[in-house]
């Protein structure tokens, strides 16, 4: 049984679609559970409903049996919607299922480890690491310069201090050492595993920072949405008319605010029309909503209290208060005139949203995939450890510490079984 | 001049195991040592197994060797440590009569067919211009041969320090090895000095054993050798004491006159068996440390002063002898030294044990900077058979890390390069949960039949063992109604559930064993051995798993060899460091080579690319 693995495989950015690739043992288990119907044979696209917690996603889904696949196993392949959001839902959807990132250059490794001798690009993947290895090696470095570096090897430690003693009390039981007991194991774990929430919880912030928030400007026609993006743009980007149904497609534009990328979709009016392109149009809204981190609900009537039907978060805009009689009532919402140009105070809402002011004061955020999906499977270890502290013997505790320890270590590329050696014996006196 | 197809140099743990196991798949042997009573000498303690090394023995039991078998014949007693810590890691230890250990051995040694046990230095050997070996002993006889095994454990240009008295001698005053290390170097091979020490042997009749905790054996530990029935009654007790303040004040007053810290022993020796003075000035705020009183031997009253090595001058190792605690009146009969000898470079060696320069060349044991009886004997069996299969033109015959600790041991030796002694752990074993003291015949057996050690007799109790296994499997799938286990549950404060359970779900409950369910009428005619491996397999089934699934993805890189031609040097994108150790190393596949200290995962993945490269062309 080995891991199963996932990445993207087409190039990152917008695209018209792009293809996340899954190889493993467990490919094919993993697919089945959010994407029907499912491809009944292999090597045919299938077409088909891709679930994710955040919306549905209209793919193409293929399959490959083990051993005729690139890689020598399982294989499966969603062809979707290009875009960084989509493809990130996809990819983070066959993590929460059961896959893992994969190592640059993973897949072609697989391909080698199981005998497919079809690496017909060697040089060129060999190029790929090699910019990868020197990269790695700068990040390294910066990693172990910087706090993330510092903070994970400063967990490392504590956990090495506590394998050393349990292996002490392993390998040394005659030794009258002061050694360690499944409960205080347990109570040490607890700690170490709210110091890894912490550092996962700030991922959040982390992709804010890394690449921005999406915001996608939703309304009926006509209320004034491309206005608006031309006004945060501060630019004459998107066609703006009397005209209804003049946006069709969407548009994204992105513009800087304190730091922070904020990346806008226009979108077409939502109404019934018989009209096909803007039917598509319509739909590409939808998803364009369902695959942002907010919705801007844009209307021009100041009695509207409708919801948007998505399950982002929504902030409602009242457009053409100059227009407006009496002032809307409301709390939560925003009162502006795109016409005008002044939409700082929607900008300095977001902001306040994802509390990007933080970004600038937080010591730490996670911003790599690898590094939350290590810290992720190091905490749920460390639960296994502690739950394992209260039914099973030391052998097992020490055990899932270790894995920790070592997934711990592949954050900073270093977990070698001589440091518990060297740390057992310069902790304790042992030997005859 | 005589024709062997093999000759084992050293007649200590290594060379006993290699020269049986070559005499007996057939290959006329001949085993020179320096001096027939140092065959299979305890130098050090008197015992036999312990963490991680109680393993091993087992291991060379079910592979076929000699030194279960021979511990079982001369136990005084026997305990199994880290009961209560998991199955993983229970590890049987034995005190044994190191007399009647020396005498077993050689008469096991001098009854078996194609061996011939000869006193005699070795002081040189040469390589024919055929590949083959010529060794001189040092009378000037010569002995030609087609393998070589080189056991010569601490013998080697070795020095023994009592303080300011440095003798060129093996251990326990036997005579040394003083010219084959010398032979070692013109042969091109690293030669690299190394210490280690023993204590005192003091006389039992002199200690007031008042002051100390005796303890027994235990009774229900199972033998070393699954060709021994069972163990006998405790012979002799050890004692358990302690260093004092006392102690502490005069190793510090006397600090000046240990070699160590003196300059005078320049061999590195083994964190992990520290001198009393190390131990007192490294962990100075240690208030006492731990001294264990072991019998000799049935036939004498010398007791081995566990804890308390030392190489201090003699009349300041007996003031620190009469601080400890019933020791005040003690009366020394053995002095404790240390002793610095010559070993070679393990990683000029390859996973069978055979030099990678020169080929027929096998080493085994301390010569290869290990420490320990059972590492030795481990080695040892393996270089025998290796030497044999060299002979007959053979594959070699390659231990693995996910199936016993000797394979653990071998790949570490010949992969990372180490800088003391080695001596094994469980902590070195990435499976040890697979890698059990008890299931060591399921794990070896096979291997050792197909070798051609394991005789008949072995062979039908590791089959019976496993026809139980399998039947006591079948229970496992039965289901039963609450109204046969209700009782049993209450008894044992477990749940009781209205469904139906089957034996296999009982059996997982934390407060039920395979015992229990013997009483429900499961697992019947079953070995209390065999039941053992049901229950540990059971209950720890989710955990064994893991270590499988680990084992499974590790082999997809053990099972990629590196082909013996190539020149890292001239591979680009690996890292300087890397082509340096890889050149040294040459290690024989992708998961060795990820071993190595200096190697890192994307140098593994340059290599990857690259062999992918080379089947292209």
């Amino acid at each position: 049984m080995n891991t199963t693995i996932v990445a993207l495989s087409t190039a990152r950015g917008r695209s018209a679609i792009a293809v996340v690739r899954m190889s493993g043992d467990k490919a094919i288990d993993i697919a089945k559970k959010f994407f029907s119907p499912f491809p009944d044979k292999p090597n045919y696209l299938k077409v088909g409903t891709l679930k994710t917690p955040r919306f549905d996603e209209h793919a193409m889904c293929v399959f490959f049996a083990a051993p005729h696949s690139y890689t020598g196993e399982n294989t499966v392949e969603f062809h979707c919607h290009g875009g960084s959001a989509v493809c990130q839902a996809v990819i983070e959807q066959c993590i929460a299922n059961g896959a893992v990132p994969a190592q640059n250059g993973e897949f072609s490794k697989r391909a080698f480890i199981n005998g497919k001798q079809n690496l017909t690009n060697a040089e060129g993947i060999i190029e790929m690491i090699d910019a990868e290895t020197a990269s790695a090696a700068k990040a390294g470095a910066n990693l172990l310069e910087n706090k993330l570096g510092k903070k994970v090897v400063e967990m490392q430690n504590v956990l090495l201090d506590l394998i050393s003693s349990c292996e002490a009390a392993l390998d040394y039981p005659e030794e009258d050492l002061e050694l360690p007991t499944v409960e205080t194991v347990g109570n040490r774990l607890i700690n170490l595993a709210d110091k890894l929430s912490v550092l996962i919880s700030t991922a959040a912030l982390g992709k804010v920072a890394k690449y921005g928030i999406d915001v996608a400007i939703v309304g009926k026609p006509n209320v004034g949405k491309s206005s608006l993006l031309n006004a945060l743009l501060g630019a004459d980007r998107a066609i703006v008319s009397s005209i209804q149904g003049t946006t069709r497609d969407t548009l994204t534009e992105s513009v800087n605010y304190r730091d922070i990328k904020f990346n806008f979709v226009d979108t077409a009016g939502i109404r019934d029309t018989n009209d096909v392109i803007e039917q598509e149009g319509v739909k590409r809204a939808q998803k364009a909503a369902d695959t942002a981190d907010v919705v801007l609900h844009v209307t021009d009537d100041p009695t509207d209290r409708s919801v948007y039907p998505t399950i982002r978060p929504q902030i409602r805009i009242y457009n053409k208060c100059d227009l407006y009689d009496s002032s809307p009532c409301c709390t939560d919402s925003i009162i502006v005139s795109a016409k005008s140009g002044d939409v700082e105070i929607i900008k300095s809402a977001l902001y306040e949203m994802f509390s990007a002011g933080e970004i600038e004061n937080s010591d730490l955020l996670i911003t790599n995939e690898r590094h939350l999906s290590c810290l992720k499977t190091a905490k749920r270890q460390l639960a296994e450890a502690a739950q394992s502290c209260k039914s099973a013997t030391l052998d097992i505790v020490t055990s899932s510490l270790r894995q920790a320890w070592e997934t711990l270590g592949e954050i900073t590329g270093s977990a070698a079984r001589e440091d518990i050696i060297d740390r057992i014996y310069s902790k304790f006196c042992l030997g005859k | 001049m005589k024709n062997f197809d093999i000759i084992v140099i050293g007649a200590g743990h290594a060379g006993c195991e290699a020269a049986l196991a070559a005499a007996r798949l057939g290959c006329s042997t001949l085993l020179l040592a320096t001096n027939l009573d140092t065959v299979a000498f305890l130098a050090c303690n008197p015992s036999i197994g312990g963490t991680a090394k109680g393993q091993i023995v087992k291991e060379i039991d079910a592979l076929g060797g000699e030194m279960a078998i021979n511990a079982d014949k001369s136990l005084l007693q026997m305990r199994m440590l880290n009961r209560g810590k998991g199955p993983a890691v229970y590890s049987p230890r034995a005190q044994v009569d190191k007399n009647v250990y020396h005498v077993c051995m050689k008469q096991t040694i001098e009854n078996t067919p194609n061996l011939y046990l000869r006193q005699g230095e070795a002081v040189k050997i040469d390589v024919t211009p055929k590949g083959e070996f010529t060794v001189t002993t040092a009378v000037d006889l010569q002995y030609v041969c087609k393998a070589v095994v080189l056991c010569c454990g601490v013998y080697l240009s070795s020095k023994t320090i009592v303080g300011q008295c440095v003798k060129d001698s093996g251990p326990n005053g036997f005579a040394n090895a003083q010219y084959l290390s010398q032979s070692l170097k013109d042969l091109g091979f690293t030669v690299r000095r190394f210490k280690t020490g023993t204590p005192a042997r003091v006389r039992m009749k002199s200690i007031d054993l008042s002051k100390t905790v005796e303890q027994h054996g235990e009774e229900d530990v199972l033998p070393f050798s699954y060709l021994t029935d069972s163990i006998p009654a405790t012979k002799r007790s050890c004692y358990l004491t302690y260093s004092t303040q006392k102690t502490k004040e005069i190793i510090l007053e006397n600090k000046h006159f240990a070699p160590i810290y003196n300059g005078s022993i320049n061999g590195v020796g083994p964190r992990y068996c520290p001198s009393i003075e190390d131990k007192i000035v490294r962990f100075a705020d240690k208030e006492r440390h731990q001294i264990f009183l072991e019998p000799e031997a049935e036939d004498t009253c010398e007791f081995y002063v566990q804890g308390a090595s030392s190489s201090m001058p003699a009349a300041i190792q007996e003031q620190i002898y009469h601080s400890i605690e019933g020791l005040e009146n003690v009366e020394i009969m053995r002095d404790a030294y240390a002793i610095e000898y010559d070993c070679i470079d393990a990683t000029e060696l390859t996973a069978a044990l055979m030099s990678k320069k020169i080929p027929g060349m096998f080493f085994a044991g301390q010569i290869n900077g290990t420490s320990g009886y059972e590492e030795a004997g481990g080695q040892g069996i393996v270089a025998g058979i290796n030497a044999e299969r060299f002979v007959r033109g053979k594959e070699p015959f390659i231990l693995r890390r996910d199936n016993s600790y000797i394979g653990v041991l071998i790949d570490d030796i010949t992969t990372k390069e180490t800088n003391e002694p080695y001596r094994m752990m469980t902590s070195r074993a990435e499976y040890r949960l697979v890698l059990r003291q008890d299931n060591a015949d399921l794990r070896l057996t096979e291997i050792g039949r197909q070798i051609g050690l394991v005789t008949d007799e072995r062979y039908a109790r590791y089959t019976e063992k496993k026809a139980e296994i399998e039947k006591a499997e079948k229970d496992l799938k039965k289901v039963v109604s609450p109204k046969i286990y209700g009782d049993l549950f209450t008894q044992n404060g477990e749940v009781v559930t209205k469904a139906g359970l089957t034996v296999d779900e009982m059996l997982r409950r934390p407060n039920i064993n395979a015992k229990d369910l013997q009483s429900l009428g499961f697992f019947t005619d079953i070995s209390d051995e065999a039941l053992y491996e049901i229950e540990v397999e059971c209950k720890y089934r989710g955990y064994i798993q893991k270590e499988k699934e680990a084992i499974a993805q590790a082999d997809k890189l053990e099972s990629k060899p590196l082909p013996d031609d190539i020149d890292y040097t001239s591979i680009e994108g690996l890292r300087i460091e890397a082509r340096q150790k890889l050149n040294k190393i040459r290690p024989q596949n992708l998961g060795q080579a990820g071993r190595i200290s200096g190697v890192s995962p994307a140098d593994v993945q340059i290599l990857i690319v690259y062999l992918a490269q080379r089947g292209l062309k």
